[in-house]
């Protein structure tokens, strides 16, 4: 094999630019439908990457996220309600839910395994009977932004570069000390403890993290819909979605949930325009985590890695190196 | 007087038809060390089923119990057999593999339910659903009243099984120390599916009774399934007076809150909730560790 121009290290970096600049470039391209189906992958993947820095590297499932969600796209428009341009409102959305999240986690993260992963249905669960009883949510009839000069353009190139940038921070995470203090607590929690790892700073450091980057999403969407309700942006599934990417693709590996994103927003917005289909999602949903849990635990990523093994293994198979 | 009255009735009522809904999850949790999320849709499919028995063949809700419990017995037995069986056995603690499975399971059920029966808001209403008869001094519910004695018939059949049967000693010498249980020759295969079937049957009695108490929809039950389990984590998780006293604790505060404080009905469901983190947080033993550190604060001084 030739000598490759650019070391292994650097050559993903290269091709996730310019995929980047691609997409970022592509409302030159593109036409406004394709836009949205990309606009809708950006925001799974948003969703997927940050859950997966606290329930894939640190190992600490939540089933409970669309709270960050709610509390970004209420801060964006009950504050663009007030007058305030709604993008200088994505740090205070961010802020807000980091400090929703150490506050969550402090109770929370005495649990482990199963039992902190019930107590984030229940947090998910009180915010939203709270959301829809108070007035200020707009209660079930909701809240609309008020009428101003709204720009695709701008949202799109804000939540794609968003999405980038999370899937940066996350590969940088995962090589940096804290993701290995993350990982450490995933593997053997005690021998973390055991190591001198603080291991609740460093599940609150990890939850208010992605908690604000899911919030910032969750501002972005509001902003293109121009409309919040508790309804949808408090929405069991919608916890549940932000759940099943990383699974689907693989959790706590750096491709799993930018895969997992990738096809199941393809999928949700395949099957919403099949009239037969769009009942049916639950049994999809449901099935793929059955399936999953059943044969492969870790994934795409992880049957994938299976495959490349036995290939390599068997005889006929061609290395690959 | 009157009103302290009216709460401890309530309260008692509600208490059956909660620890009813907790020994499913409960046994499940001690013979297997699973989580069974999906009680809260087997709940709503046994609401369903019963609404379904009750419009097509005019079958009363409480009189279809002896069609619904054996057909979720077997359901539960079918399956652990194809799905639950498969997953890794485990020691100790549960794991998130099988926590998300049976979260899947639920998925699958509650889009069973869309299927058959749309997602429209449906109910049951029999002759005797709005009529209360006056007890004590307070008005209570005819269906309540009901309710309460299959809740009580429920948890006294199985204290008989648990109690004075092969298979309840077993159930309840795996639930203690599964290793010494299994050396001793307990078919444990056998033991979980029975188990899985029972907690299943269980589920559906208190589906069947939540039918005639509540409407529903496909989406029915997660609140009841954070109660469930708000209880058994109160209870000690193992033990079976626990869970009763458990359901007792969360009764008596729901039913104290909306009497005595001006908290809104709507946030009701929030009270299981907020006990759940409060007990996890400062007593995770639950109600056994509190009656534990009295019994040694006493001894002490």
């Amino acid at each position: 094999m030739t000598p490759a121009p650019v070391s292994r290290r650097t050559l993903p970096w290269l091709l996730f630019a310019a995929a980047g600049l691609v997409l970022l470039l592509a409302p030159r391209f593109l036409d406004r439908g394709s836009l949205n189906d990309v606009w809708n992958v950006a925001f799974g993947v948003i969703l997927a990457c940050s859950w997966n820095i606290l329930g894939g590297f640190a190992g600490q499932v939540s089933i409970g996220y669309s709270a960050f969600i709610g509390i970004g796209a209420y801060t964006t428009v009950l504050l663009a309600l007030k007058g305030v341009d709604p993008y200088l409102t994505l740090p205070l959305s961010a802020l807000l839910a980091a400090v929703f999240a150490v506050l969550i986690g402090l109770p929370a993260f005495r649990l482990r395994g199963p039992y902190f992963t019930i107590v984030t249905i229940g947090v998910s669960e009180a915010v939203r009977v709270f959301a829809s009883g108070v007035s200020f949510t707009g209660g079930s009839s909701g809240l609309r932004m008020p009428a101003g000069s709204f720009d695709f353009s701008v949202n799109y190139a804000s939540m794609v570069a968003l999405a980038l940038a999370v899937i940066a921070l996350t590969a940088a995470l995962s090589r940096s000390p804290f993701g290995a203090a993350l990982g450490a607590i995933r593997q053997d929690i005690d021998a973390a403890e055991a190591l001198g790892i603080d291991s609740t700073r460093f599940k609150l450091g990890a939850h208010a993290i992605s908690a604000a980057l899911v919030a910032v999403a969750g501002s972005l969407y509001a902003i293109n819909f121009q409309y919040v309700a508790p309804g949808s942006v408090f929405d069991f599934r919608l916890s549940l979605s932000i759940v099943l990417m990383p699974i689907i693709g693989g959790v706590g590996t750096l491709a799993g949930p930018v895969l997992g994103a990738v096809i199941f927003s393809y999928l949700q917005i395949k099957l919403l325009t099949i009239p037969a289909l769009r009942d049916s999602y639950l049994f999809i949903y449901g099935g793929l985590l059955i399936l999953v849990m059943l044969f492969e635990p870790k994934g795409i990523v992880g049957l994938w890695n299976r495959l490349a093994a036995s290939v390599r293994r068997s005889p006929g198979g061609s290395d690959a190196r | 007087m009157q009103e302290l009255r009216e709460v401890l009735l309530n309260t008692l009522l509600a208490a059956g038809l909660y620890a009813t809904m907790s020994y499913g999850l409960a046994v499940i949790y001690g013979v297997m060390r699973i989580i069974n999320l999906a009680h809260a849709g087997l709940m709503m499919l046994a609401a369903y089923v019963t609404f379904a028995l009750y419009t097509r063949y005019e079958m009363d809700p409480f009189l279809s119990l002896v069609v619904v419990i054996p057909l979720f017995f077997l359901l539960g037995v079918l399956l652990h057999r194809f799905v639950v069986r498969r997953l890794p056995r485990t020691t100790g603690t549960p794991t998130m593999q099988s926590l998300l499975l049976l979260f899947g399971v639920w998925l699958v059920l509650q889009n069973l339910a869309y299927a058959l029966w749309t997602g429209d808001t449906q109910s049951i209403l029999t002759p005797y659903t709005l009529k209360s008869v006056t007890l004590l001094g307070v008005r209570v519910g005819v269906p309540n009243l009901l309710v309460f004695g299959v809740s009580a018939l429920s948890l006294l059949a199985l204290n008989f099984v648990l109690k004075r049967t092969y298979l309840g000693r077993a159930i309840r010498a795996v639930t203690q120390n599964r290793d010494a249980a299994l050396l001793s020759g307990i078919d444990a295969d056998r033991l979980s599916a029975i188990t899985f079937g029972a907690g299943t049957a269980f589920a559906a009695i208190a589906g069947t009774s939540l039918s005639t108490l509540y409407a529903f929809t496909p989406d029915f039950g997660r609140s009841f399934l954070l109660k469930a389990f708000c209880i058994i984590v109160l209870g000690g998780m193992e033990s079976f007076t626990g869970v009763a006293a458990g359901a007792l604790v969360l009764a008596f505060l729901e039913n104290a809150l909306a009497a005595w404080t001006p908290i809104p009905t709507s946030f009701q469901d929030a009270i299981s909730f907020t006990l759940l983190v409060l007990v996890l947080v400062a007593v995770p033993q639950g109600l056994p560790g509190i009656a534990r550190k009295v019994a040694r604060w006493r001894a002490s001084s």
